[in-house]
């Protein structure tokens, strides 16, 4: 049927203009890909909206779910700055995303997904001259959604966004952001002595190196 | 990604080093759109769209033209044409086909044509197979094909229905393959009767009221009231049959306008748990005269056309919202109402007898039908949300005014037995429906139902669609669009602040206030966890050492840094994964015993007493990172049950059980293949001889010793299987622990239980307080669970009805009966 109509699912022209790697590699990552580039966004959304809104598309009892949002911060001052990644454990929930959620309003802003080739780190922070998206040091409205006019005035508003700002005051550039958790893996017992770490177990190597090795063939030209 | 903008001047400089890639793909890209074969299909499939009278003869020709090497793009165009079903006036399309059908290459269009219905069938691709019998059967009004082969083909269908242990799902399809083709055929097909397909109908009985939307609990009958409520496709094709039975098929041009009907190419997915074994029924909103009666041959043409319409373009919800608000352009004129202020369209408007429906109305019904289908949705109940959303923006004057009456009539189904998973999604629609559009909704006229119990329907639908509002908003933006009674907090329908954490150590003057504060700030200054244990342990020892603490120094201390934890994390999600996976070790250690997870899951569902969202969101990750296991998280939500049960926080632990299973199977199957693939290589290396390797068994009761295998299997392949096998067992206890759970909530613990699905007790359920209305809602979610999951409990029936149901086993109240019945019902065994 995909050929009587254009699925809305397809990745867009939406691409991260610093990603290393060749355009067909691209694509063979978008194809399987499990995390959302969200655009758009207000400033003033929490990840619980976004959670809220994304959870509709996953496919729990198909092992996936939201794994992590990672929400996009103004470089210097560390406040949200109107997008995000959204990260589920299959990609098929990634699809969902984009034929149901994309084009339809969160917090009352029409909001935009794109398939993404995965979080990487640095992608948290805006890239503009003055810290938020480039695409806000050339808007010219005035949009109370995110910091009224475009990055200039915005400095003017930051005492109405106190509280938006401390929550990400500690983001640290560079810092390792959480997996969101992984697969189960059979654990050991569980040591009863709190001050035991646990010890791991040989199948926990068998995994975690093999594991290692895809990743370092998936995003070894990156 | 702009691949198009290559090509025009743009290869140069510092993109030349890329440009063989860019080559490929451009080129590769082309090929593809510019074949003739794919010119030829976009041809035919755009007669659609065109003027079909004036370009039929020019495609005709056209097709004539060709060799014989296009003839599977030929009819691939057509099977692709047929699927934009109702885009066409389709009695022109028909004659177009039979102009260029004829021999020889109408047969050669004919044979593959069969061809691809056979790779349906083989494929069980149903929908596909129906729409192709749709078109089979025009082509035998047409004379194309001859009434004896097409009545083969139909009692190919209903022999189905005799065979020995089918399935609902199976000949509920098969069913409607042949009672559809007899729908368009019947008229030269006259001798062949539908009572094949009545006979299996009468015998759903049971299942049925499993899954309709408005059933009482005390009867195994769906009542004559919520009859007319409901519509169970089976029923209605049957009786639309008869009535064109009854006129020898006379009406059946004035139904189906000659269309030539659609396929598509998707396939089904391969998961092992199927989920379509179903009665399905259809709620009604309004009433025959508004919008279509899909007992009616009309009315069952244009329910079943849309709903095929709206499962096809799931692809693309904007796309499938316009064609379903051109519906009418592809249906026989005066089938629906002229669009209001259309005055060319009013003009020469001649309404059919019976007929005359409102679109928009029809519209909202039926994907509201969709959505709210028992035991699921065959798509994601987001994507009818979005899809009426989309509908709304394309015509909001018209269909605004359908949206809002199909609320009021749904509200009002509340307090009349709507299924409590029905009412749920209600609410999720409603959500998500008015955060698109503002939060506008007259509140005011539902003010007068604060006054009834807290736990009655109405209140539980205005208490959940309010607080999702919130989710999706936030608290001040939702309480500025209602009306003052239900700002109050004590009218219980918005609380009295703003979602957030309770930290039970914030007040300086509260008991260990000191104690907390030193572990917060450990936490807070990213003290390494090896050390955030010794202090804890350091305190837990001065605390121990103090007489008065009141409660275990264990406890207390757990207490005191899981709810520091929660609290660091409690700015964001976020915020909250990356102090979870700092302190993974702190939380296991916490976390050791059985009585310790529970105490875990209490102090969080404490924490977030303000967010039930977040309750939700924790307990989720700590499964996730395995701090606590599904089935602790169903033993915690059935002791909370008292003021109802978190339908939510069940669901998604009964989910987490199911889905591990679920990746640890495909993680077997691609070793399994693997290893097979290594094992196939190795010996076709030593003796040149490939053989097959046993196949995977992945029968859920015989999963105990998974290493009756292959001898020589992968080190990872085993480490799977063992992971496959715990999973499994993990997967059985969640489920038991599930129906322990009702057991108890509903048999042992709770008079009200008994008394609301006495013989007549619902008439008196105006009277019903609080608890009667719990624990009715309980029941509903038994037989949820139980309809919802019965694909799962199915693989363990045996070992479930001996462990959960061994306290029911000699009992014969009312309570015990319709335990055990439900129970049957769901896993097929009445």
């Amino acid at each position: 049927m995909a050929s009587a109509v254009t699925p809305l699912d397809q990745p867009s022209n939406y691409k991260d203009s610093q990603a290393r790697v060749d355009r067909q590699k691209q694509h063979g990552l978008l194809q399987k890909s499990t995390t959302l580039y969200i655009g758009n966004l207000s400033f003033y959304t929490t990840e619980e909206q976004i959670h809220d809104m994304f959870s509709k598309c996953a496919n729990p009892e198909d092992g996936g779910g939201v794994k992590r949002i990672i929400m996009g911060l103004d470089r210097h001052t560390r406040t949200p700055c109107g997008f995000c990644f959204v990260e589920f454990y299959t990609h098929a929930e990634a699809l969902a995303s984009m034929r149901y959620i994309s084009g339809t309003k969160l917090d009352e802003r029409i909001i935009r997904c794109d398939l993404d080739l995965g979080y990487r780190e640095g992608r948290q922070f805006g890239r503009g001259k003055s810290g938020g998206q480039v695409r806000d040091e050339h808007r010219q409205d005035y949009d109370p959604g995110r910091g009224g006019w475009g990055a200039q005035a915005q400095r003017l508003e930051i005492e109405r966004r106190r509280q938006v700002e401390e929550r990400y005051a500690d983001a640290e550039q560079g810092a390792p952001i959480a997996a969101g958790g992984e697969e189960w893996k059979q654990l050991n017992a569980v040591p009863a002595e709190p001050t035991l770490k646990r010890g791991r177990s040989p199948e926990d190597e068998d995994e975690s190196s093999r594991q290692r090795v895809r990743v370092d063939e998936d995003t070894g030209r990156m | 990604m702009s691949y198009e903008r290559h090509g025009s001047g743009h290869g140069g400089g510092g993109r030349r080093r890329r440009r063989d890639d860019y080559d490929h793909y451009d080129h590769h890209r082309r090929e593809t759109q510019e074949s003739p074969d794919h010119k030829l299909k976009a041809a035919i499939i755009k007669l659609g769209e065109v003027d079909a009278e004036q370009e039929l003869p020019q495609l005709a020709a056209k097709l004539l033209s060709q060799e014989q090497s296009s003839i599977p793009a030929i009819a691939e165009g057509f099977r692709l044409a047929y699927a934009l079903v109702y885009l066409r006036p389709t009695a022109e399309e028909e004659n177009g086909s039979a102009s260029i059908a004829k021999p020889p290459l109408g047969r050669l269009i004919l044979n593959d044509f069969w061809k691809g219905f056979q790779a349906y069938l083989d494929k069980l691709a149903w929908r596909e197979t129906r729409l192709c019998i749709h078109f089979f059967a025009h082509l035998t009004v047409t004379n194309l094909i001859s009434p004896q082969s097409m009545l083969g083909l139909l009692q190919s269908f209903t022999a189905v229905l005799d065979d020995f242990g089918v399935s609902n799902g199976r000949a509920k399809r098969a069913a409607r393959c042949a009672m559809e083709g007899l729908m368009r055929a019947g008229r030269v097909l006259k001798e062949h009767s539908a009572t094949a397909v009545q006979a299996y109908n009468d015998s759903l009985r049971a299942t049925k009221w499993l899954v309709h939307p408005l059933a009482y609990m005390h009867s195994p009958d769906i009542p004559v009231e919520h009859a007319e409520h409901a519509d169970e496709i089976l029923d209605c094709a049957v009786s639309a049959l008869k009535t064109l039975d009854l006129s020898d098929f006379l009406d059946v041009s004035g139904i189906f306008p000659n269309q030539l009907e659609a396929l598509s190419t998707e396939t089904s997915d391969d998961a092992p748990i199927k989920k379509e074994e179903w009665p399905e029924y259809m709620l009604r909103l309004f009433d025959n005269d508004v919008t279509a009666d899909p007992k009616t041959p009309a009315g069952y043409a244009v329910r079943a056309g849309l709903i095929d319409i709206i499962e096809i373009f799931e692809v693309n919800r904007k796309e499938c919202a316009r064609l379903l608000v051109e519906y009418p352009k592809w249906s026989v004129k005066g089938t629906f109402k002229p669009r209001p202020g259309s005055t060319a369209e009013a003009s020469d408007h001649i309404p059919l007898p019976g007929r005359d429906w409102q679109l928009e109305s029809t519209l909202i019904e039926t994907i509201l039908g969709a959505q709210f289908l028992l035991p699921e949705s065959a798509a994601k109940p987001i994507y009818y949300t979005t899809l009426i959303t989309e509908l709304c923006k394309l015509s909001p004057q018209t269909v605004g005014p359908a949206v809002g009456k199909s609320i009021r009539k749904l509200y009002a189904y509340c307090a009349n037995g709507l299924d409590a998973e029905v009412l749920r999604r209600f609410a999720e629609w409603f959500s998500v429906h008015m955060s698109n559009f503002g939060f506008q909704w007259v509140w005011k006229e539902w003010v007068p139902d604060l006054a009834l119990p807290v736990h009655h329907p109405k209140r539980v639908f205005v208490h959940r669609a309010l607080e999702l509002e919130i989710r999706l908003s936030y608290y001040d933006r939702i309480l500025k669009t209602l009306p003052q009674p239900f700002q109050e907090p004590s009218a219980g329908a918005m609380p009295d602040q703003a979602p957030g954490p309770t930290y039970e150590y914030d007040d300086p003057t509260a008991p260990h206030y000191d104690a907390a504060q030193s572990v917060l700030n450990q936490l807070r200054s990213r003290t390494k966890p090896d050390d955030a244990l010794v202090h804890l342990d350091t305190l837990k020892n001065n605390l121990a050492e103090t007489a008065d603490i009141g409660e275990d120094p264990d406890t207390l201390i757990r207490s005191i840094a899981i709810q520091s934890l929660l609290h660091i994390g409690a700015r964001s999600f976020s915020h909250f994964l990356n102090a979870v996976e700092r302190y993974l070790v702190v939380l296991r250690a916490l976390s050791g015993t059985l009585e310790a997870k529970v105490h875990v899951l209490e102090l969080v569902a404490n924490f977030w007493q303000r967010s039930r969202q977040m309750v939700g969101i924790v307990f989720d990750k700590l499964m996730q990172y395995q701090i606590v296991e599904p089935a602790d998280v169903v033993g915690w939500v059935f002791a909370h049950s008292a003021e109802g049960l978190d339908w939510d926080l069940l669901r998604g632990a009964v989910d987490k059980a199911n889905g591990r299973v679920v990746v640890a199977r495909r993680r077997v199957a691609t070793l399994r293949k693997e290893d097979d693939d290594a094992h196939a290589r190795a010996k076709a290396n030593s003796n040149g001889d490939v053989s097959d390797a046993a196949a995977m068994d992945v029968d859920a009761e015989t999963m105990h010793d998974p290493q009756v295998t292959q001898a020589e299997d992968s080190p990872q392949l085993v480490t799977a299987l063992k992971a496959y096998a715990a999973l499994t067992r993990e997967q059985k206890s969640t489920l038991a622990r599930v129906l322990e759970g009702f057991v108890h909530t509903l048999h042992s613990s709770s008079d009200a239980a008994r008394r609301v699905i006495a013989p007549g007790a619902w008439d008196g359920h105006t009277s019903w307080r609080d608890e009667e209305w719990v624990a009715w809602q309980n029941w509903m979610w038994y037989k949820h669970f139980c309809r919802a999951y019965s694909p799962y409990l199915r693989s363990f029936v045996t070992t479930l009805t001996v462990v959960s149901f061994a306290s029911l086993e000699t009992a014969s109240d009312d309570g015990a009966v319709l335990m055990k019945r439900i129970w049957g019902m769901a896993t097929g065994q009445e």
